[in-house]
Formats: structure tokens, sequence, C-alpha cells
């Protein structure tokens, strides 16, 4: 039983998704150049850029994810987010990477680390985002489908269409695939931009009453009392709780600080921000959102717990707690926040991987200049495609496993060498290809080794005595260390072998 | 640690709201301001 209710609900979060759909094909028409597709002709200012910067990077699964974390944890699993927030907010301020890189005038990451490593590297570099990328946003649509689901409150599990059973799940999230891909096939990055304004302004209204009415009705003494009897002291320290410690704060500290200097999505804004100072300032003024995207969740997964007690599915917990918590009329405005935060996400996601595509991984192919309009075509059909594998990846094949490890996992393969590739690119001349190669691979091994070894019978338990995080530091380190062992290792010009 | 979870919760609460407001007012002119630039640039193109 849900407070969902069809006819009030449903019609705020139709007339949403209406308006957004409308706003989102308008825009096509400014759309006559690749740069427009891709950077939105780089007329991005400060206040566009906050927003559509903070509706790309909260969708369903982050919600679902950071929610789970304060089920879990308490208090202490907001870490991440405070992590994040300090490294934007150094990033923005000292301009440390994103400057040159905004400077530059390029589209992609690789883009620029092809200037210090050549072609080769910016293939690989290329490869790497795409596929650490996709598969980090295969289990986006899965997941975004079983909060509406559980929320919505539908019994019936699947429906019959000319003879064939399908779910709702998966009906639903087509639907919605579909909508989103229309718009930024047709609009690219201005499309996204101007739907990503509007789904911030829903998505924040509805995270900011739902929090209101927790904070209210729950109480903050039945938070903060919830958290002491579950976890004592280690609910509100990550530093003594047992199930994180130094490793995981150290691991949060450089995925995130890798994370604001490198993630496609994120650095996105400031290539298409108008100079290097709005995408500075665009970090600056958002950098403290990222607080809110870990600890208003975590509030909601901590108000879970005290309401439902321990379940066995901890990743529905927060949304099981909303079905009956919300109150008719408010439920719409969640859901349609929830569908903003999501739609923000796919349509920002799908555009930049595309970019990376077309930009980095076809330039072999691109030997002769392509004309505008060839170069926008391929772009849609590129955007379409990787819908077509969400679709099929995050829909219809079941996900296995823990959620924020595989996240992490698939993250943490691309983040590691990227970052250590783009530093290197920025601010020292004696990095070369072979030290490039070199972090590349031992960046993919490392989290791949330790997935390998979670996943065999023989060696889970060498597995769990390492730990996430030990080996997530391990390919940062080890990434780095590459870089210069194998950078100084390469003879130089005129040097014999 | 308490305190410091509930002035953190209170600070992102308040400078929430305020951002929200703030940059659904300023957006508008910013998209305002983008469409006008791209709209010339196609006509002078």
């Amino acid at each position: 039983m849900t407070n969902f209710n069809w006819l009030l609900d449903g019609s705020i979060v139709g007339l949403y998704l209406l308006i957004t759909m409308a706003a989102g094909l308008y825009v096509r028409k400014y759309v006559s150049k690749v740069d427009d597709f891709l950077v939105a002709g780089r007329e991005m200012n400060v206040y566009l850029g906050i927003a559509s910067l903070a509706a790309t990077e909260f969708g369903i699964v982050t919600c679902m994810y950071t929610a789970e974390a304060g089920y879990k944890y308490g208090f202490a699993g907001a870490t991440p987010g405070i992590a994040m927030a300090l490294s934007m907010l150094v990033i923005g301020y000292t301009g440390f990477c994103i400057k040159p890189l905004r400077d530059s005038g390029v589209i992609t990451i690789p883009q620029l680390i092809e200037k210090q490593f050549g072609p080769r590297v910016r293939w690989a570099a290329g490869v790497v985002i795409v596929l650490g990328g996709l598969l980090n946003m295969g289990v986006f649509l899965r997941i975004g489908g079983q909060f509406l689901v559980t929320i919505i409150g539908l019994k019936v599990t699947s429906f019959n269409l000319w003879g064939f059973q399908v779910g709702y799940l998966e009906a639903m999230m087509t639907v919605l695939l579909i909508g989103v891909a229309t718009y930024t096939i047709l609009g690219g990055m201005l499309s996204v931009l101007i739907t990503d304004f509007l789904q911030f302004v829903v998505m924040s209204v509805g995270l900011i009453a739902v929090t209101l009415l927790v904070l209210v009705y729950v109480g903050w003494d039945k938070i903060v009392t919830t958290v002491e009897v579950n976890y004592g002291a280690g609910g509100f320290n990550p530093f003594v709780h047992p199930d994180l410690g130094w490793p995981y704060v150290v691991f949060q500290i450089m995925l995130n600080f890798a994370a604001v200097l490198t993630w496609q999505t994120t650095i996105a804004r400031v290539l298409a921000a108008k100079d290097s100072m709005t995408g500075q300032k665009i970090y600056v003024r958002t950098s403290f959102f990222f607080v809110c995207r870990f600890l208003i969740p975590g509030i909601w997964g901590i108000a879970a717990l005290a309401t439902l007690g321990q379940v066995t599915n901890t990743l529905d917990a927060m949304p099981t707690f909303l079905s009956t918590f919300v109150p008719v009329g408010l439920m719409g405005l969640c859901v349609a926040a929830m569908l903003a935060a999501d739609m923000s996400t796919d349509s920002s996601y799908m555009l930049t991987w595309g970019s990376v595509i077309y930009n980095d991984i076809m330039a072999p192919f691109r030997k002769k200049e392509w004309s505008e309009k060839k170069g926008i075509l391929i772009n849609r059909m590129i955007v379409a495609l990787i819908g077509v594998f969400l679709l099929f990846y995050g829909l219809w094949y079941p996900l296995e496993g823990d959620v924020w490890t595989y996240l992490g996992i698939t993250g943490t393969i691309y983040l590691a060498s990227i970052s250590v590739l783009l530093i290197s690119s920025c601010y020292w001349k004696g990095a070369n290809s072979w030290g490039a190669f070199g972090s590349i691979i031992f960046a993919a091994a490392i989290p791949v080794a330790f997935l390998v070894l979670e996943k065999t019978p023989g060696t889970k338990d060498l597995a769990k005595q390492i730990g996430p995080y030990y080996s997530g530091i391990a390919a940062y380190v080890c990434s780095a260390l590459a870089m210069v062992i194998f950078s100084l290792l390469k003879p130089k010009k005129g040097e014999t072998t | 640690m308490k305190y410091f979870w509930l002035i953190l919760t209170l600070a992102a609460v308040i400078w929430y709201i305020f951002v929200t407001a703030y940059v659904s007012f300023k957006g508008v002119t910013d998209i305002k301001e983008m469409l006008k630039k791209l709209g010339d640039k196609d006509r002078s193109a």
C-alpha cells in the first residue's frame, strides 16, 4: 500500500514530463554545428552551469546508494560528499588542471592528453573512459526502475501485451529512456542544458520538501538516537566505524578528487563554459551541493532505519519508507523530482560518453575533415546506440551483487589512470607515452584483479582480507608510480636502447 | 560529532533552499542570453 494517487500525483508527473520534453525538443533548432551539439557552442554561463552540474550528478541511482549508505553506516556514510565538496572547492578555486583544460579549447580530456602522449594514448584513454563510463551507467535504468516501482507500489509486476508478458519495471524505464534519448539525439548538449535547468528546479523543490517533512515528522532527536543505538560512535565518525576506518576515508578522498578532475559528465560543464573563469566559478559555487547530495538522501536512509527497523534489502529501505511516509500530492512532486534527477543524469551521460566515442575513439577514422552535417548525424547515431546498449545491458540484463562495489570498481578503472594522465599532461613535461600506458594498465588491472579474486570461491577470503578500499588505494598509487617509473625508463631521443 | 552533523545538516538545507531560489531566477537569464548568442551566430554564418 502506498500513498501514490494515480489521478493527482500521476497528473503532476505527467505535466512535468510534458513540459520537459517540449523544452528539450524546442531548442533543437539552434543546433547547426558539432560544437553546438557537444558543448552548446561554449556559451554556457555560471548559473545554468550550476543547475546542469547539480542535476547531472544527482540521479535516482545516487539517491538510492547514498540513502543506503545512511541506512548502513549512519551519518558516517555521508563522508564521500564532504570529500567531493572539498575537492571541487579546491580545484575550482585554484583552477588545478581545469584551467589549462578549458583554455586549450578541447572537447574531451583525451584530446588534451594527445598533445603530450600522442594519438595512441589518446585512443587508449578514450576506450578506458567509455568502457568505465558505460559499464558504470549500465545499472542506472534498472535501479531507477526499482525505485519507481517500489514508491508507486505496483502490486502486479507485469501485464499482457499482444500475448507477451511485459514487466512494469521494464516497460516504464523503456518509455522513459525513449523520451530522454529523443531530445538528447535531436538537441544534444543544448537540450541537455535546458532540460537540466528545469530538472534542477523540480528535483530541488522535491528534495527540500521531503527532507523538511522527514526532519519535522521523524524528528532530529529520533534520527540521532537511531544512529547511536545501531552504530554507536562509528555512526558519526568514519574513522572509528568497524566497516569503514581510515582506508575508507583515504579511498574516498582519492576517488572523489579524481572524479572532480576527470569524470567526463562533470568536466563537460567546464568545457561547455564560456571561459575558464566561468568554469572555475561553476565548480566553486556548486561544491557544497555535493554535501547535500550525500547528506540529504542519507538522512532519508536513517529515517527509514528509524521507521522500518532492520530489513533484508537495504537498497529498497528508503523507497519503501517514502512510499507510505510522503502524503498524496507531495508524492507526485517527489516522483517528478526523482524522474527529473534520473532524466538529467541519463541524458548527460549518453551525450558525454558519446562525445568521447566521436571525438577520440573515432578520431583515427576521421583523417579527412567531416562536414558539420555529417558530424552531427554521426553523433546522433552514437547517442542512439548508447541508448540501445543501456536498454539491453541495464534493463534486461539483471545485475548481480552490490551496487556500490560495482560503481566503485568500474569508476576506478577509469578515474585512477585518467586523473594521473591529466595531471601529468598539465604539469609534468617529462611524462611520456610509456608512463601513460603503464598508468592505464595498472589502474585497470588492480580493480579488475580484485573483482576476480572476490568472485572466485578459492580466493574469496583473500579478497575479503584485502578489502575494496585497500585495493582502490593501490590502484591510484600504482597508477601514479607507473607513470613516473615508466616515463623515466623510456630512452630519450638520441639515446640507444 | 553530533553537533557537527547537526550544523552540517542545517547548513545543507538552508544553502540548498537559497541556491535553488537564486539559480532558478538567474538561470532563466543565462538561458535567454545563450539562445540569443547562438541565434545570432547562426544568422551571421
